[in-house]
């Protein structure tokens, strides 16, 4: 089934990383990963940060992403993330550094629930990028 | 008769202000084509998040989130994009000079002001207007994170009722030699419709996960970001095409300038050799007779 292929675009608000044709898509939603392949019913999610990878024959590319939406119709995946890299971009020193700083805020009593929203999202972002990046 | 140091001294002077002029235009012309690329990078998301706003507008109460709520009142907020340099001709001033005009249109209103760049900055500070929040530096490192920043200020404020709606001056780029000034509401947000990608009676029915009102929440915001980031990214364009233009002028001015005095040098040089020949030739005749 050669041509019966999705149609993945991955962009972010700064760069267009992903427009290709692919066999299968696995993305992070929040309520948990789905895999994508052809003809899936058309659905709209918000991502989780977390690994999202893709396969093109017997080829696969990992990505990690965070925050954002995915969107599937006619075999379209239209993923809108708010920062999305290549695994092999991801710059784990700087994630380190953002885990701990994170920790350290999280670690503190008066926070007000927006700053320990987006200190937690920070933490996550950190993790996503860490853990799927771990082997290389 | 014009001194001719002088006059030598002019054209150096006006040489040195010529490359100087000259090299800014080059560097405009770069940063130029970085900005322009940063719009078409940054046109394929904010596409698609409108993409997804109209296919859950369709189905969604809209009322129920708070950035929509289209509520009477007088308390008006102007964001204010201006450069943190100058030498790029009227730039600011046409914004500026806009947002002046929204003034007067609104009297009687509450109106208030955030202002980014320096420019903005120096033209309010002797002026009685109300002032919020600046964003001074922007230029610099301009990005994503950056604009969310701002939107999330934005947000704040209207979602607190402290402000009724929101408006955002800037200027739009059309060409490296036209800049048009615009004034776009961005709270309460009004979804745009849209003309491209929408195929005509093409309504799919989407599954939503987690659900319409979770994805809506977070996409609305999502969209005012874009609103604004693309508004600073338009600017940023508008501005180095704008010194550009500028500085071409400026450059060729200096060109004509050194034309003219090199012709008055000349002309000096020229009289000063006659009146000299005539000296010695008097004086021969002279010392003849």
């Amino acid at each position: 089934m050669a041509d019966q292929l999705l149609e993945l675009s991955l962009v972010t608000p700064g760069r267009e990383l992903v427009a290709d044709k692919v066999d299968q898509v696995n993305i992070p939603a929040s309520e948990g990963d789905i895999g994508i392949l052809y003809d899936h019913a058309p659905i709209i999610t918000t991502l989780r940060p977390g690994p999202l990878s893709y396969q093109k024959g017997n080829e696969t590319v990992e990505l990690v992403v965070s925050g954002g939406y995915a969107e599937v119709t006619d075999n379209r995946v239209t993923i809108l993330a708010e920062t999305a890299e290549f695994a092999h971009e991801v710059d784990r020193q700087r994630a380190t550094v953002a885990r701990e700083k994170a920790e350290k805020i999280l670690a503190r009593a008066d926070l007000s629930e927006e700053e320990f929203k987006e200190t937690q999202l920070k933490l996550f972002r950190a993790i996503a990028r860490l853990e799927h990046t771990e082997s290389k | 008769m014009p001194n001719l140091r002088d006059i030598k001294r002019r054209i150096r002077s006006v040489k040195n202000t010529q490359q100087i002029t000259k090299a800014m235009k080059l560097v405009a012309a770069s940063k130029l084509r970085k900005a322009q690329q940063a719009i078409l990078v940054a046109r394929p998301y904010a596409i698609k998040i409108m993409h997804v706003l109209n296919h859950l507008t369709a189905r969604c109460n809209l009322d129920l989130h708070p950035l929509l709520e289209n509520r009477e009142g007088n308390k008006v907020l102007y964001l204010v994009i201006t450069s943190d340099k100058g030498l790029c001709g009227g730039f600011n001033g046409s914004v500026l000079r806009r947002a002046m005009r929204e003034v007067e249109a609104n009297r009687g209103k509450d109106i208030s002001f955030v202002i980014a760049g320096k420019k903005g900055k120096e033209f309010f500070r002797v002026r009685p207007q109300k002032i919020l929040h600046e964003y001074l530096d922007w230029t610099r490192d301009f990005d994503y994170m950056k604009a969310d920043e701002i939107a999330d200020l934005l947000a704040g404020m209207f979602a607190e009722k402290a402000v009724d709606r929101v408006y955002v001056v800037y200027n739009e780029f059309k060409s490296v030699m036209q800049q048009d000034v615009v004034v776009e509401q961005l709270l309460p947000v009004v979804p745009e419709e849209m003309e491209v990608g929408r195929e005509a009676g093409h309504v799919v029915d989407y599954i939503y996960e987690p659900d319409e009102e979770t994805i809506m929440e977070d996409l609305v915001k999502r969209y005012m970001t874009v609103q604004v980031y693309r508004a600073f990214l338009e600017s940023s364009a508008s501005e180095h095409g704008a010194r550009m233009t500028a500085m071409d002028s400026a450059t060729r001015n200096a060109g004509d300038m050194i034309g003219g005095l090199s012709l008055t040098y000349n002309k000096a040089r020229q009289a000063y050799i006659t009146k000299e020949l005539i000296e010695i030739v008097n004086g021969a005749e002279a010392l003849k007779g």
